[in-house]
């Protein structure tokens, strides 16, 4: 029954210009395929990516002026201009993407907005393509396929059924494979997703591009639909509003989300303009609004959330540690240093937190790195990490420098690490947050696109996640897991790709006895399968039943090392840190 | 170099009346890091209030002051507390989509109530007055005056008044002003209150010079962004400057190059600032 009405409807869509005539309805439905496709593109960049852009209208009209001005001009077939119009979009666009994408938050939604204006207001100026005067495209060239120009209104419903169709095909494509869930971690917590390994901005250039490139797709057959263009009807700030109205109020970053925006907002707005003529003007436009607002504070996932059923509810098994520890490999002599850190320094305005650390840390080995408050264990991870830069020093791991490096690069070298609050991606299933920890380093995004990851690293994932106990949770999304499961998950993301070595940041704080007595075995067991760990740490019993050795650091420098006992009778550190 | 004189002595005062419309922007962001998209449909709405006070009640615009402002001033309350406390942290995608719904709401609102057409308060006769030697009609010289005391006004109220100084803990650090029992949601619907009574202020001095349709938010939302990069957000004296440079940018390059590109070169800066300096010309770096 579902199969057939999967089959059956598409087929009715596909043959409705067969049987209906009416000029007025194929119009709407002409605007609804192309400025669905268009909300569609949006989404991939403002959906799944969380990229807002305010500015869609540039892509839109540059894609209409190319393709009306290769064709007025020079006589070249839209065929072709239609993609000269969307690779000139993609490079715009990554022109505007590459430096705007270190904007966070607002800011790339205002500077978005900006740009629109920017070249809507140099198309106006420029006679080239008309400016203010705008182009005609030429009528000789009509109801010939070469040209995708026709007298009737069936022709254009089928391009811009296809474009629709295509629209929705890359970004189903992309929903289902490695790059879906990578732009949707982008979304969620950019910092966590880079120090997995993932290069954020690599993805969001690559989301942007293409959403660019399928949005002058839209502009492009839009113009040979209207036949005349100007600044004014594909360049305005209202095209990039129906852009992102369609995909909030259907769904953004779902697929079907522009689906069922497209036809509602879109119909409405052809209907009521037609019933209520020129007195009703804007009052589909206000409805919008309301259900926008209402969407933003209730639904965040729009008609899709509405309609789709809630998730049942599986059990989540309290975590209890379930199968072996997965795969060891070879274990080394404990004498090789693996992370060597050098004199590294580092000072906020005057306060000099982290005063030159030397630090070696073994193979094989869980080193524990201890210390009051304000030590500078937390800002040494960052340093090593890639989110705050050193003044001086040097990190090497096994031979190869760490320092200076972005934090995806350091997570490419060899280096895992965690963050003192729980990041795990609160929205993706406990198997997507998984498999966001695999191995990034020569991933290329045509990989990531067309194909789930490789069958080994799914098998891994799995006997990880039986390992944490966390399989029985696999499809649910993370943020409904107890706070200890977001530890042991971030955790198992962290492992995944067998990083050379893992930096943990308080694993242990915050969750209940049993759990950090579950926490110290899974610790142990994945050392003894062969990971190295360091890891800081305020509960001393944990330290000193897990670790086998000890740093002690206070006022940013590492003031003594060795065997926990050693450590922890330690003169020096009784005074530090007990205040004795 | 007379031409270029005038030019920015009139576009001195037309950027006194850009800073009061940033300055409400800029102080809820300042406040409560909430961005609001909706900022200038309030400046239109306020512009046609004047409008029609004027039209069907004989009333003079800046006569009109006293009325439009205070019921701006219950308007942004009251969208605080019916909207905005509910985005108050809530992510920022839910912040920016609320507030752009709102667009949507009061935009549409003013088209359905007042149709598409261009509308302005003509006077014949309107007199000027000499500011730095360059005659500058009557009803702009007033704006900027009044522009300029509203903005002494807010600063004073800021630095000397208790409120005031609530006002400006709660945006320090919203958990320790609750623990100091200061009534930050009281405190935040007050920040919406002034901020959009400012910009209804500067609706209000607009509408002598400035036509006003459903639209013309547009412009003027990216003008204030752009003052509020540029002076540096959540500071008074930032929407000051802000709102001065981007007044005497586009006055001066209008004259200087061309009048329809004005805008271009204010928004081209806009983009510039966000990607080198984004914490603006008077802010401190970090955040």
């Amino acid at each position: 029954m579902r199969r057939a009405a999967a089959w059956l409807l598409p087929a009715a869509v596909v043959a409705v210009p067969l049987w209906v005539r009416d000029s007025f309805f194929l119009n709407a439905m002409i605007h609804v395929f192309l400025f669905g496709a268009a909300a569609q593109a949006w989404n991939l960049l403002g959906g799944y990516a969380g990229q807002i852009s305010f500015g869609h209208a540039a892509f839109f009209g540059i894609g209409a002026y190319a393709t009306a001005w290769l064709l007025s001009h020079h006589g070249l077939s839209p065929w072709a201009g239609l993609w000269v119009g969307a690779a000139l979009a993609a490079c715009a666009s990554l022109l505007v993407g590459y430096p705007t994408f270190r904007l966070r938050r607002h800011f790339f939604a205002l500077a978005t907005l900006a740009l629109a204006e920017i070249v809507r207001i140099s198309f106006l100026n420029w006679e080239v393509v008309g400016a203010a005067t705008g182009l005609y495209l030429p009528l000789g060239y009509r109801n010939r396929f070469e040209f995708l120009m026709w007298d009737a209104k069936a022709p254009y419903y089928w391009t811009a059924l296809t474009a629709f169709a295509l629209a929705t095909g890359v970004v189903w494509v992309v929903d289902r494979h490695r790059a879906g869930r990578y732009l949707r971690a982008v979304e969620q917590d950019e910092d966590a997703a880079e120090m997995l390994g993932i290069p954020t901005r690599r993805y969001k250039l690559y989301a942007m591009g293409l959403s660019a490139a399928l949005t002058a797709l839209c502009g492009g057959l839009y113009a040979l639909y209207v036949l005349y263009i100007d600044p004014y009807n594909v360049m305005a700030s209202r095209i990039s509003l129906l852009v992102v109205v369609i995909a909030l109020i259907g769904g953004r970053g779902t697929v079907w989300g522009p689906v069922l925006g497209a036809p509602f907002v879109v119909l409405l707005n052809e209907y009521t303009r037609a019933w209520l003529g020129g007195a009703g003007s804007g009052a589909d436009f206000i409805l919008f609004g309301l259900v926008v607002v209402l969407l933003s504070l209730y639904q965040p996932r729009g008609l899709v959330g509405l309609l789709a059923k809630p998730a049942r509810p599986v059990p989540v098994a309290v975590a209890g540690a379930g199968a072996e520890a997965p795969e060891p490999p070879p274990t080394a002599p404990r004498e090789e240093v693996v992370l060597e850190i050098r004199d590294v320094r580092k000072s906020f305005g005057g306060v000099q937190a982290v005063r030159g650390v030397n630090l070696s840390v073994r193979r094989g080995e869980i080193l524990g790195l201890v210390g009051p408050n304000g030590a500078g264990k937390s800002t040494l991870f960052d340093c090593l990490t890639g989110f705050v830069r050193p003044d001086a020093g040097s990190a090497r791991l096994r031979g190869r420098p760490l320092l200076g490096l972005a934090p995806h690069r350091v997570a490419w070298a060899g280096l895992g690490r965690t963050f003192q609050a729980i990041r795990v991606f609160p929205e993706l299933s406990v198997w997507d947050n998984v498999l966001c920890g695999a191995e990034h380093r020569g991933e290329s995004l045509w990989e990531a696109t067309a194909g789930e990851a490789p069958r080994a690293v799914q098998d891994r994932a799995t006997a990880l996640l039986r390992f944490f106990g966390l399989w029985e949770a696999r499809d649910r999304p993370a943020g409904e897991l107890s706070y200890g499961q977001q530890k042991l998950l971030s955790l198992a993301m962290v492992v995944l790709r067998e990083p050379e070595v893992v930096l943990l940041d308080e694993p242990a704080a915050g969750v209940n006895p049993v759990l950090v007595e579950e926490m110290g075995r899974h610790l142990r067991a994945l050392n003894a399968a062969g990971l190295t760990f360091v890891v800081i740490e305020h509960n001393m019993e944990f330290v000193m039943r897990t670790c086998h050795r000890v740093a002690f650091m206070a006022e940013g420098q590492v003031v003594t090392a060795g065997r926990p006992e050693e450590v922890q009778r330690d003169p020096r550190v009784l005074e530090l840190y007990y205040g004795r | 170099m007379e031409l270029v004189w005038h030019a920015a002595v009139s576009g001195a005062v037309l950027g006194l009346v850009y800073a009061l419309v940033s300055l409400g922007l800029s102080l809820i962001w300042g406040v409560m890091d909430v961005v609001n998209l909706a900022h200038a449909e309030y400046l239109m709405l306020a512009m046609y209030a004047t409008y029609w006070l004027w039209a069907l009640g004989k009333v003079d615009p800046l006569a009109a002051v006293p009325v439009v402002v205070p019921v701006f001033f219950g308007f942004g309350w009251l969208t605080y507390q019916l909207l905005v406390r509910r985005i108050v942290r809530a992510p920022v995608a839910a912040q920016i989509f609320a507030t752009f719904g709102l667009l949507f709401v009061l935009r549409y609102a003013a088209f359905a109530a007042f149709g598409p057409n261009v509308y302005g308060v003509w006077r014949l006769g309107e007199g000027t007055v000499s500011v730095l030697g360059v005659p500058v009609a009557t009803s702009k010289a007033a704006a900027g005056v009044v522009s300029l005391a509203a903005f002494l006004g807010l600063s004073a109220f800021l630095r000397f008044t208790k409120a005031g100084k609530a006002l400006q803990a709660a945006a320090q650090s919203r958990e320790v002003a609750l623990s100091l029992g200061i009534p930050v949601d009281r405190m935040y619907a007050l920040s919406w209150g002034i901020g959009i009574a400012s910009v209804a202020l500067a609706g209000a001095l607009l509408i002598p010079f400035y036509q006003v349709s459903p639209t013309i938010g547009d412009a003027f939302l990216l003008v204030a962004f752009a003052s509020v990069v540029l002076g540096g957000f959540g500071r008074v004296d930032g929407a000051l400057v802000g709102g001065l440079c981007i007044g005497l940018l586009e006055n001066l390059l209008g004259t200087l190059l061309s009048p329809t590109l004005k805008l271009l070169f204010v928004f081209a800066v806009f983009v510039l600032m966000l990607l080198v300096r984004p914490q603006g010309l008077l802010g401190e770096p970090g955040r």
